[in-house]
C-alpha cells in the first residue's frame, strides 16, 4: 500500500459570480487554463485516461485526467517531470463545482502530497469534508 | 502565483535541500524511505527487500541520513532507520502558496472575461 494515501489532502475553496457552465471550459481548455494555473502552453485530453500536460520554459507538470463531469467536476493526477518529490502523476487533484444562488462555489482537493504534519492537517481535512458534505447535500 | 514565482519558490526549497534531492533521485533509497515510513526498521530487514549487497544498502543508508530523511538509532548491534518526514515539508509548503493565488486568479480571469462578453 502506499502510505501516501493515509496523508489528508490540501483543501482550498473560492466563490466565483459566474455560473458552473461559465467556469468549466477553464479546466479543460489549453488556451483558458494557461490564464490561470500558470504555463505558456497546455496539451489537455479533457476526458477519463486522457493528458494534462500544462508546459512552462523551465518545468512541465504532467498527469491524466481521471474523471470529467461538466458542469461539476474534474479530478486530474498531478506531479513535476524530473521531480523526484512530486514526480509526474504522483499526487490528485479535484475541482467540484456547486451552484450558490447566481454563483458558483469552487472546491479543491490536492491530494497525497507529501506532509510530517498529518495531525494538523487532519483537522482541516474534517472541517473541508464538513463543507463538501453541507454543499453536497444542499 | 505565476509560473516565475512557482519556480523560484521551487528554486528556493531546492537551494534549502540540495542534499535531500539527490537523496531522492535514486529509487531504491526512495523504497528504503518508504519501508521506515512509519516504524523504525533495522538495517538487516531493510537489506533483505533488495538485491544489493548489506554494503550497498549501507551506502544509501548514510546518504540519506546525511539529507536528513531518516534518522539512526543504534540498539545493541543493530542501527534502526525511521523516516523524517519534515525533510518533505517543503514541497508541501510551495504548494499551499500555490493553489490559492492560482484560485484567486481563476476568479478574476472568469469574472472579468463574464463582464466583457456581456458588454459585447
Amino acid at each position: 500500500m502506499d502510505d501516501r494515501s493515509s496523508l489528508a489532502p490540501l483543501c482550498f475553496e473560492t466563490r466565483i459570480d459566474a455560473t458552473r457552465e461559465e467556469i468549466f471550459p477553464y479546466l479543460i481548455e489549453s488556451s483558458l487554463i494557461t490564464q490561470w494555473l500558470f504555463g505558456n502552453s497546455a496539451e489537455l485530453l479533457p476526458e477519463p485516461g486522457g493528458a494534462f500536460v500544462v508546459n512552462t520554459d523551465e518545468m512541465q507538470v504532467r498527469g491524466e485526467y481521471l474523471v470529467v463531469e461538466p458542469p461539476h467536476r474534474v479530478s486530474f493526477t498531478w506531479g513535476i517531470v524530473g521531480n523526484t518529490e512530486l514526480p509526474a502523476g504522483s499526487t490528485t487533484v479535484e475541482i467540484t463545482l456547486t451552484a450558490e444562488g447566481e454563483g458558483t462555489l469552487v472546491q479543491l482537493l490536492h491530494r497525497d502530497v507529501p506532509s510530517n504534519r498529518r495531525e494538523d492537517h487532519a483537522a482541516g481535512w474534517v472541517a473541508c469534508l464538513d463543507r463538501l458534505s453541507h454543499a453536497a447535500g444542499r | 502565483m505565476t509560473a516565475s514565482a512557482m519556480r523560484s519558490s521551487a528554486d528556493n526549497v531546492s537551494s534549502n535541500t540540495d542534499a535531500v534531492l539527490r537523496a531522492l533521485a535514486d529509487p531504491q533509497r526512495r523504497q528504503m524511505l518508504r519501508l521506515v515510513r512509519n516504524d523504525e526498521v533495522p538495517a538487516g530487514e531493510i537489506a533483505a527487500h533488495f538485491e544489493i549487497t548489506q554494503q550497498a544498502v549501507s551506502q544509501h543508508l548514510r546518504v540519506l541520513k546525511r539529507a536528513g530523511l531518516v534518522s539512526e538509532r543504534r540498539e545493541g548491534t543493530r542501527r534502526l532507520y525511521a523516516l523524517r518526514p519534515e525533510a518533505l515539508e517543503p514541497v508541501r509548503a510551495v504548494l499551499e502558496e500555490f493553489w490559492p493565488a492560482a484560485l484567486d486568479r481563476l476568479k478574476l480571469i472568469v469574472e472579468a472575461n463574464k463582464e466583457n462578453d456581456q458588454r459585447g
